[in-house]
């Protein structure tokens, strides 16, 4: 066998957990292959081995058959091998020239030489038709632009296998078809390609051959092409997974949360961040804003939580203008919001786990007196909602919320403002980053406040979980509402094609 | 229009060390690493040399003395760096923190070493000051130009100015540059592309430490005949400098020029006809330079672009 | 949580025993001979001079807590309270004018009202960087600093031109008796008596009072919806700001009250019976302002800490005053004290490191939960 790379018994530690116990990976020559996994699965990790990034406590990597050793991405470049990062690594006020030669720069005497970098970056962009523009600044460039630039970055280098950590997480469905036809050149022309995914559909579409981690651990490599999702999914899971939610029909009552022709522009750029945004969320049902990342979600949020401020429009709660209230006026009028950035915004990882969670309401008679926190109560509260939420953590509300897991931080948020019982909870991609467990847990809640009469807002860019948990679905696409949809009726196919702003519809 | 040529001229004297304070807390910070002690690392750089000219100045004087004064405030301004370097990169301390210690640690070393090496125990070191230039031959004579940069100054003000074209250029035109403020901006992105960001980082602050030690002196030497100890509050006057001239090498000269000017007007007053006539203590001259800082301060701090990693300490296993 | 207060406390001590040591070196580079008999010395504190040499402890530590609770307080809010020695400066200032001019107050009310004209004036003063970063977002550290010299320079200049102005010893007059922070017994008991002299030490009840506002703060920070609130701001602001907190109004009450702290001990020194009284005029920027740094960073911010590292601080300052006997500089105290800070710079990395290895061997014995 043609083995470009081999990745033999691979094994990675960190301070209390083991990212990849014993992996073996080999990619064959001219190859497209995935790797699959749950987030936490070791993926990310395994590949930052490949790419120099990390050190293996244990095993070896093989290219063409003789052992190498990567201990930097100099390493790793020098063999051959590249990386675009999930996130991506360019720097925003540099330009797409000086980024994809920095490290690798032109030099005489130490001053730059960028004409002969340019006249190789052009070819390079022409012959593997990855548009670009090297003289603008990254931060003025389009999300797909950025990720032609980090290709073009491995291409510069003569990289021969090329690694892409989660390369669709930001793509419109338009971009993620170019991103393929991309790969598949790249493959036609010897290049060896290995992709890390978590997303089925493009595993099936797109691979070869695809080698599925749990928790750390290879669970095999197999064949693409004649195995089924499902198999692929039980493989990740490790048991048969339940792709709908139990739920039953909404019985949605008054509007809660109105919204009318709202705008937010943004401070930066004179680009519009919301526009012309109008919809309601009546009592008892979900709503759920589906979208790809950075299209106005976030925004959307911030306007309707108080963190950002609008430009135009008004932000009805209960009928009652909150446009301008704030963050304290909102939160007294019942509004729950479980934060996109559990870190950021949900919790201060330096308080207990008691303290994080009177968060919002130590303010209250209920728990301060004269300006006097009441411990006695706080510490009851706590307990009451470790109880009824199954919130793990090593010392009860006495830990600090630094040390607990991000499922357990994630759960002691969602406890929190539940448990507030607001009338409108705004869920902002409650699930990412969860197990299994946790996720149909949060769901379960999620579905329970809404029986109980909550209005819920939710932000998700999972299809599946907007598909299931929905009663009405908005999708926004570069902040406007282009469609209403229901979920029963409406397809993925048909929701993706909205999300990617190929299909415009009214939204009342 | 001599009151101008005079204004203009003492107005070197300030904004040049403002300058090369600023260029190496522009450097220091572009690489990622927030230095507040360019006012200790000043006191060290001028206690260094202005103790060499003190016990050489009965043998040496002019030029060249001050050329190797030069060469060693650089050099004690860049070692005595190497200690918030050491803290701020490898051991990713509070950068602040570090930087305060520098700025108490200074004036104290500095006092005490004078005492303790100055036969009669006092802790102000004077030197004899032979390096001024009434005027540049030939140069000194060009109309206008000449009156305002090559009569009454120092070598030290054209050093400022060299100084200032090389850092311009080292910062846009070299490998290095680049290197130095990707790792200022996003140094996983440099880390992933090979770039050592803890060599840069630490090139950034020993550079910040030579030029703030150069500096030093360039304060000294023009506006006293004693060093004791202090440089009143210069170090952060450059700090302002650099905020206010938005980390960019041309702005800083603008903001260098006009801080410098205020700074003449406080202490050259009595100098401007007019101005000394009125009733104003000196005291209320000596609070301009600050009053100005804040107010400008308060203007331009709001839209403030720093370096986007600046004052984060860099940790590779952080992805 | 005990666990972690007895950590962080090994935290301080690493450093001051690196700073101690680096201080040894010093003297040792300088006069090697005498180097030992020096620390010892710095060691003995104030001891050296019997009680009279522990109360100039107390009498030294007096403005020392409360600078260190200046800057430690915003500490934990999250800001770097530089601008104490201004704070200091102008409550102290505030607080002679009242001494000196406000005749009309009876005995016992006239020292508090100085004092408490003291607090208020260093809280306005430390409302200008405060407002400052909270609405217009100026760096706290720069607009504090300009502060100091504004301040320096400005009160100068009123003594200057003022009635309280003594010209012939460059300093304001003596402030009345009434004025006067009383001794509170305390000279009865740190004194030392060689034959038929009573060498009284300085100190006086404002070491008393000292120490009961930092009570007082401890419990501000840790027992109220405010202490809450601006512990959230320090450790997360997004956060604090998602919970209803306001940011801007944190930030300036939190610098109102580091100044009203630094302002107090101003006038705690200025008031003082013997060696207080009065002010001179100079143009340094008060010592015990800036020393309030290494106060709250060796006493983690924690107002009990700062009492002690404050007595700290004090006490190797008294021992340092003794060491001209043996031909050392005093200022080799301030070179340890900036030593100090360096290390407690990093000697929390240190002990994390400590804490890191011991975590990690015992989750690898117990099977731990994962990230």
């Amino acid at each position: 066998m043609d083995y470009v790379i081999e990745m033999i018994g691979i094994t990675k530690d960190f301070p209390g957990i083991r990212a990849n116990d014993d992996i073996t990976l080999r990619l064959i020559r001219g190859e497209i292959h995935a790797l699959l996994g749950e987030n936490g699965a070791g993926k990310s990790t395994l590949m930052s081995v490949l790419f120099g990034l990390y050190q293996p406590d244990a095993g070896e990597i093989r290219k063409n058959g003789a052992p190498i050793q990567i201990k930097n991405p100099n390493d790793a470049n020098a063999a051959g091998i590249g990386m675009v990062h999930q996130h991506f690594k360019l720097v925003h006020n540099m330009t797409v020239l000086e980024n994809i030669i920095l490290g690798v720069e032109t030099v005489k005497r130490g001053v730059l030489k960028m004409d002969e970098a340019r006249k190789k970056v052009v070819a390079l962009s022409e012959r593997y038709g990855l548009r670009i523009d090297p003289d603008a600044k990254i931060e003025d460039t389009t999300v797909g632009m950025q990720q032609r630039v980090e290709i073009l970055k491995m291409l510069y280098r003569d990289n021969e296998v090329l690694i892409f950590d989660e390369p669709t997480a930001v793509l419109t469905p338009q971009e993620i078809e170019e991103l393929m036809h991309i790969m598949r050149g790249l493959a036609a022309e010897g290049k060896s390609i290995l992709f890390i995914s978590h997303k089925l559909a493009e595993i099936k579409e797109l691979a070869d051959r695809c080698t599925v981690l749990r928790k750390g651990k290879c669970v095999g490599t197999v064949d693409v092409g004649p195995i089924t999702k499902e198999e692929l999914s039980e493989m990740m899971v490790g048991r048969k997974v339940n792709f709908s939610i139990e739920k039953d029909r909404a019985k949605p009552g008054e509007p809660v949360l109105t919204l009318e022709h709202v705008s937010m522009r943004s401070r930066l750029h004179h680009k519009l961040l919301l526009d012309d945004v109008s919809f309601s969320v009546r009592r008892g049902e979900i709503v759920t804003i589906a979208g790809i990342d950075g299209n106005g979600q976030s925004e959307l949020v911030y306007a309707i939580s108080g963190l950002g401020a609008i430009d135009s429009g008004r932000i009805l709660m209960r009928g009652e203008d909150i446009s301008k209230a704030s963050i304290r006026r909102r939160n007294d009028m019942k509004i729950s919001h479980i934060p996109e950035d559990r870190h950021k915004h949900g919790l201060v990882l330096d308080f207990t786990l008691s303290e994080n969670l009177v968060l919002k309401s130590y303010q209250t008679g209920e728990y301060q007196n004269h300006g006097f926190i009441r411990f006695g109560q706080v510490e009851k509260h706590a307990d009451e909602l470790i109880r009824r939420f199954d919130i793990r953590s090593g010392q009860g509300g006495a830990t600090i919320a630094r040390s607990m897991s991000g499922g357990n931080q994630q759960k002691a948020i969602v406890a929190r403002e539940i448990s507030l019982e607001p009338d409108l909870l705004i869920a902002v991609q409650p699930t990412r980053g969860l197990d299994v467990g946790a996720i149909e847990y949060i769901h379960k809640q999620l579905v329970a406040a809404r029986d109980r009469g909550c209005a819920v807002l939710l932000i998700s860019l999972e299809l599946d979980e907007v598909k299931s948990l929905s009663d009405e679905i908005f999708v926004i696409f570069e902040g406007r509402i282009v469609a209403q949809l229901d979920p029963e009726a409406a397809s993925i196919q048909e929701i993706g094609l909205y999300m990617a702003g190929s299909k415009r519809g009214s939204a009342s | 229009m001599d009151t101008i040529f005079f204004l203009f001229q003492q107005m070197m004297f300030f904004s040049i060390p403002l300058l090369i304070v600023a260029l190496g807390g522009m450097f220091s910070e572009r690489s990622g690493v927030v230095n507040i002690a360019l006012e200790g690392i000043m006191v060290m750089g001028a206690f260094a040399s202005i103790f060499f000219l003190n016990k050489t100045q009965s043998f040496m004087s002019g030029q060249g003395q001050l050329l190797l004064a030069i060469l060693i405030a650089a050099a004690a301004g860049l070692i005595f760096a190497f200690f918030h370097a050491y803290a701020a990169i490898s051991l990713r301390s509070d950068q602040t923190i570090s930087g305060t210690a520098l700025n108490m640690f200074a004036p104290a070393f500095a006092v005490y070493m004078a005492r303790t090496l100055q036969a009669n125990g006092v802790q102000q070191i004077p030197f004899t000051n032979t390096f001024f230039i009434q005027k540049v031959p030939g140069l000194g004579d060009i109309p206008l130009l000449g009156p305002l940069l090559f009569q009454n100054c120092y070598i030290t003000t054209y050093v400022g100015l060299v100084i200032l074209a090389v850092a311009a250029f080292v910062l846009y035109k070299t490998k290095f540059g680049l290197r130095l403020r990707a790792c200022g901006e996003h140094p996983q992105a440099a880390d992933s592309v090979g770039v050592n960001v803890y060599k840069i980082r630490y090139a950034g602050v020993l550079i910040s430490g030579a030029l703030a030690g150069l500096g030093g002196l360039v304060f000294v030497v023009p506006t006293s005949t004693s060093f004791n100890a202090t440089v009143a509050g210069y170090g952060f006057l450059a700090l302002a400098v650099l905020i206010f001239g938005q980390w960019k090498p041309l702005r800083i000269l603008l903001s260098a020029l006009f801080f410098g000017l205020m700074k003449t007007i406080a202490a050259a007053y009595s100098g401007i006809p007019g101005l000394q006539n009125l009733p104003i203590s000196s005291d209320v001259y000596k609070m301009i330079p600050y009053i100005a800082t804040l107010i400008v301060l308060a203007f331009t701090s709001a839209k403030s672009q720093a370096p986007r990693a600046s004052g984060v300490p860099y940790d590779k296993s952080t992805r | 949580m005990k666990k972690q207060g007895l950590r962080n406390a090994s935290a301080s001590l690493i450093a001051i025993l690196a700073g101690l040591l680096a201080g040894f070196v010093i003297l040792l580079v300088t006069k090697p001979e005498s180097a030992l008999q020096g620390l010892g010395i710095i060691l003995k504190g104030g001891f050296n001079n019997g009680m009279k040499g522990l109360g100039q402890v107390l009498y030294l530590a007096t403005p020392l807590i409360m600078t260190g609770l200046s800057v430690g307080f915003a500490f934990k809010t999250g800001l770097f309270n530089i601008g104490a020695p201004g704070q200091l400066m102008v409550g102290g200032a505030v607080s002679v004018w009242v001494g000196c001019t406000w005749k009309f107050l009876p005995g016992g009310v006239h020292w508090v009202m100085a004092l408490l004209m003291g607090m208020l004036a260093g809280g306005a003063w430390g409302l200008v960087p405060g407002f400052f970063k909270a609405m217009l977002n100026v760096n706290e550290v720069i607009s504090s600093i300009m502060m100091n010299y504004i301040g320096m320079y400005g009160i100068n200049f009123l003594i200057r031109g003022s009635a309280v102005f003594d010209s012939t010893k460059n300093q304001t007059k003596n402030v009345l008796a009434g004025a006067v922070i009383p001794k509170g017994g305390l000279d009865k008991v740190f004194y030392n008596l060689t034959g038929n002299y009573v060498d009284v030490s300085s100190v006086n009840a404002g070491i008393l009072i000292a120490i009961f506002l930092a009570i007082v703060m401890y419990i501000l920070l840790n027992k109220t919806t405010f202490g809450y609130e601006l512990r959230a701001c320090g450790f997360n602001k997004s956060a604090a700001r998602y919970a209803g907190i306001s940011e801007k109004r944190t930030i300036m009450l939190s610098m109102v009250l580091a100044g009203a702290l630094a302002g107090t001990a101003g006038a705690l020194m200025y008031l003082a019976p013997s060696s207080g009284m009065h002010i001179h005029v100079a143009e340094v920027l008060s010592a015990e302002g800036f020393n309030g740094i290494p106060v709250a960073l060796l006493g983690l911010s924690n107002p009990i800490g700062i009492i002690f590292s404050a007595l700290f601080i004090a006490y190797i300052s008294v021992g340092g005053s003794y060491l001209q006997s043996l031909k050392y500089m005093q200022e080799v105290i301030d070179i340890i004290i900036a030593m100090v800070i360096y290390f407690s710079a990093f000697s929390l990395l240190v002990r994390d490191l400590i804490v890191k290895v011991g975590k990690r061997r015992a989750q690898r014995s117990a099977g731990g939960e994962g990230a």
